[in-house]
């Protein structure tokens, strides 16, 4: 690692400090100035100003804002994330704990199936520029782009879950199965293999389905139109023309040289969709009633939890930080011809 | 260029030449805006034909009232009666010994009328008295007093006792109970006959889903276009005076507008909707910030590169002010990407505004608007398709409207992209 590396990825991680810190700051003040609070959302309209006021003292709500703000920006720094204010008060790493597997285990495959339809078909758009073909693809990716996440989701409902009864509407499992099921890692599909259930690992990937591909196809529009555009420049460039020159075969031109090359700016900009899979995340959840972060989120605000509401921000936050340094030095690594 | 030529060669020079057509330039735009789809090909189509769909919406948007035949917010029917289908017709029971009357006769304050718990014949029954009262002379009011029952049997014995003066019932529920009482007759239907049924079908309350949408197309259009417009009108200058300014100025807000950026644009959005509370206006605040970042990376980076342009060095050179290059010479260079980008976000801006309603944190609840309409037909996903389907239809065809013409405009004026 060259030293001009080095120094490029420090000064990458210190921008992401302020990028995050600027998030978690705005978060924490929109959440005080929102109407209504938490004391309010747990005890109900009818409690009296002392009992209010006791939770309140407990909860640490009646502490000036200033300490609040910096007693909270410790916790995020030693990743402790205190407790929830409302729905039992558990500690919110708890909660997340349980809730940012079910995310994750639903945003996998949504990845891959967006990288599988999306490069391929984008690269066939390209290499048909201006052909039926790529207009034919161009106007379903437009289409797709165009659906609502959520309208998506309730067609699928419709289509496989209420006419055709083939899928489970929604949920992770089989209430009946997840009664029974002792769930370790929360990974329900890495569970239920580590413990030879395989009922339980039909249930988790048949309730996988139709979330998954809902969320995998919304994002597909915007990839298809990524992996076109780099692609026809891709396909402009010498080497290209070089390689054509020599004689070897189109195909073997198109998917093996030119989609190689465009692999890095589509590794960037997929950095990007991260934050467009996140907010489709808490749709297709809400859609789908998929106990993720995405749906926690929802609900926490409007029961004005702060606590829970700011980690989950804070915890969205870093999460796309990293992701998009992990792009760039990736990014930097893999591309000889980049240099910092 | 080449249109151009084309242009001199196909527009023949007649004798007495008008003053307009002199001016080549100006019959040249509107007869290049028709050559160019041999050069664009399908991007032109697509463009031409989203321009057309876009006017259509728009002028659904302005004359709602043209379209939609009910109130959207009334009341015009059964509850989730499905598309085409015509409400069930009730019959009106009475003895045979008060003769031929008709509801009319027996709809006074005065008179009791019984129907089944729970079934839509009180719907159907208020209906039709609320269209006798309209047609009523002054001073007369129908209002027969209602009476509950629990079963058919028990309704129709009361009223062969003679305890109340009517009774109401579909054909369905009726059945072949009516032979039991020899003293009761079928004094024909309550409503007329010929009722419509309804092309989307009706949601939950009996609202008109066919007008419902049609209204919402109003709303969509105000909250998409004003926001875009918002983000426009602060991210454009925004980003054009951070890159001519430059400096720590430039470096401090390029940050800040980073971080909105990369940060999933509807929770922030949720946020903030949650703070200002539910309300039109509020919700076009919200989902403008979203889209500000965009308009700024673009128009700052453009500004960048035209700033070290001979010309701008030339006009600042002779002393011109900095706002008069600005906008003399810097913002013309971003007119293209910005219409572009103008054109997606105002699709984008609607699907954010659905998604919003749809999670509960948008308009208040009775607005005729699609995100609503979606939020609702949820619990109903197993009963009613009719009531998700319409609505969910309407945005993806006007977001799709937006998006091909961003995306077409984007194709045809994309510098990077034309063949070398």
């Amino acid at each position: 690692m060259s030293s001009s590396l080095r120094r490029f990825l420090i000064t990458r991680l210190l921008l992401t400090i302020p990028m995050v810190l600027i998030l978690v700051t705005l978060i924490f003040f929109i959440m005080r100035v929102l109407p209504g609070d938490p004391i309010r959302s747990q005890l109900g309209p009818r409690v009296s100003e002392e009992q209010a006021d006791a939770l309140r003292e407990r909860l640490g709500l009646n502490r000036p804002l200033y300490v609040q703000y910096f007693d909270f920006l410790w916790d995020m720094v030693t990743l402790d994330f205190g407790t929830a204010l409302t729905q039992g008060e558990r500690p919110i790493r708890d909660e997340l704990g349980e809730r940012l597997p079910a995310t994750i285990e639903l945003t996998i495959p949504a990845i891959a199936i967006t990288a599988l339809i999306g490069i391929l078909s984008g690269a066939f758009a390209a290499k048909n520029r201006k052909k039926p073909i790529d207009y034919g693809i161009r106007l379903m990716s437009i289409a797709i782009y165009s659906i609502p996440i959520f309208f998506m989701g309730l067609l699928f409902q419709i289509i496989f879950a209420v006419r055709i009864p083939i899928l489970p509407l929604s949920g992770r499992m089989d209430t009946l199965l997840l009664t029974q099921f002792d769930s370790k890692t929360n990974f329900y599909v890495l569970d239920s293999i580590l413990t030879r259930n395989w009922p339980a690992l039909r249930s988790t990937i048949t309730h996988l389905i139709m979330p998954s591909i809902t969320l995998g196809l919304a994002l597909t529009g915007v990839f298809v139109r990524l992996t076109r555009v780099n692609m026809i420049e891709m396909l402009q460039s010498d080497f290209i023309t070089a390689g054509r020159a020599r004689g070897i075969p189109e195909r073997r031109l198109v998917y093996k040289h030119a989609l190689r090359n465009t692999f890095i700016p589509i590794l960037t900009l997929l950095g990007l969709q991260f934050a467009i899979l996140l907010a489709g995340a808490v749709l297709t959840e809400t859609t789908f009633s998929w106990p993720g972060v995405g749906r926690y989120l929802v609900d926490r605000i409007e029961l004005r939890d702060y606590t829970a509401v700011q980690a989950t921000i804070a915890v969205f936050a870093l999460f796309v930080a990293l992701i998009s340094l992990l792009m760039d030095i990736i990014y930097a690594l893999i591309d000889p011809r980049i240099r910092y | 260029m080449e249109s151009e030529k084309i242009n001199k060669e196909i527009t023949p020079m007649p004798e007495e030449v008008p003053e307009w057509l002199l001016d080549l330039d100006k019959v040249g735009f509107v007869r290049r805006l028709f050559l160019a789809r041999k050069w664009y090909g399908g991007d032109w189509w697509f463009v031409a034909i989203s321009a057309v769909l876009l006017v259509f919406f728009i002028f659904v948007g302005i004359f709602p009232q043209w379209f939609a035949p009910y109130d959207p917010r009334e009341e015009v029917g059964p509850s989730l009666l499905a598309p085409g289908e015509a409400p069930a017709s009730y019959l009106l029971i009475t003895p045979i010994e008060s003769g031929d009357i008709r509801f009319i006769d027996i709809a006074d304050r005065t008179n009791n009328i019984g129907f089944i718990i729970g079934s839509a014949a009180s719907q159907a029954m208020r209906e039709v008295t609320d269209e006798l009262n309209e047609n009523a002379p002054e001073g007369v009011r129908y209002q027969p007093r209602q009476q509950r029952y629990e079963t058919l049997e028990e309704g129709l014995q009361s009223l062969a006792d003679g305890e109340i003066d009517g009774f109401i019932a579909s054909p369905e529920e009726l059945g072949e109970t009516l032979d039991d009482f020899p003293t009761l007759q079928d004094a024909g239907t309550l409503r007329e006959e010929g009722e419509r049924g309804f092309i989307f079908g009706t949601n939950q309350i009996g609202q008109d889903i066919f007008s419902r949408i049609i209204w919402g197309t109003r709303i969509a259009l105000i909250v998409g276009l004003s926001s875009a417009l918002v983000s426009f009108l602060v991210g454009v200058p925004l980003g054009l005076i951070s890159g001519f300014v430059g400096g720590s100025f430039d470096r401090v807000l390029t940050l800040l507008m980073d971080s909105l950026y990369s940060f999933p644009g509807l929770i922030l959005a949720i946020s903030i909707a949650a703070v200002l509370g539910a309300g039109i206006g509020n919700i076009i605040v919200s989902i403008a910030v979203l889209y500000v970042p965009t308009y700024f990376r673009i128009v700052r980076g453009q500004t960048l590169a035209v700033k070290e342009e001979l010309y701008v060095e030339a006009a600042r050179s002779i002393g011109t002010k900095w706002t008069t290059i600005l906008r003399k010479y810097i913002f013309p260079n971003v007119i293209p990407s910005v219409v572009i980008i103008f054109s997606v976000n105002v699709g984008d801006a609607i699907l954010t505004e659905a998604g919003l309603s749809f999670l509960g944190f948008g308009l208040p609840p009775d607005t005729p608007d699609w995100g609503i309409d979606l939020a609702r037909g949820q619990d109903y996903v197993r009963r009613a398709w009719w009531l998700i389907t319409y609505p969910g239809l309407m945005v993806t065809m006007v977001t799709l409207s937006f998006s091909m013409l961003g995306e077409s405009l984007s194709e045809i004026l994309n510098p990077r992209l034309t063949e070398r």
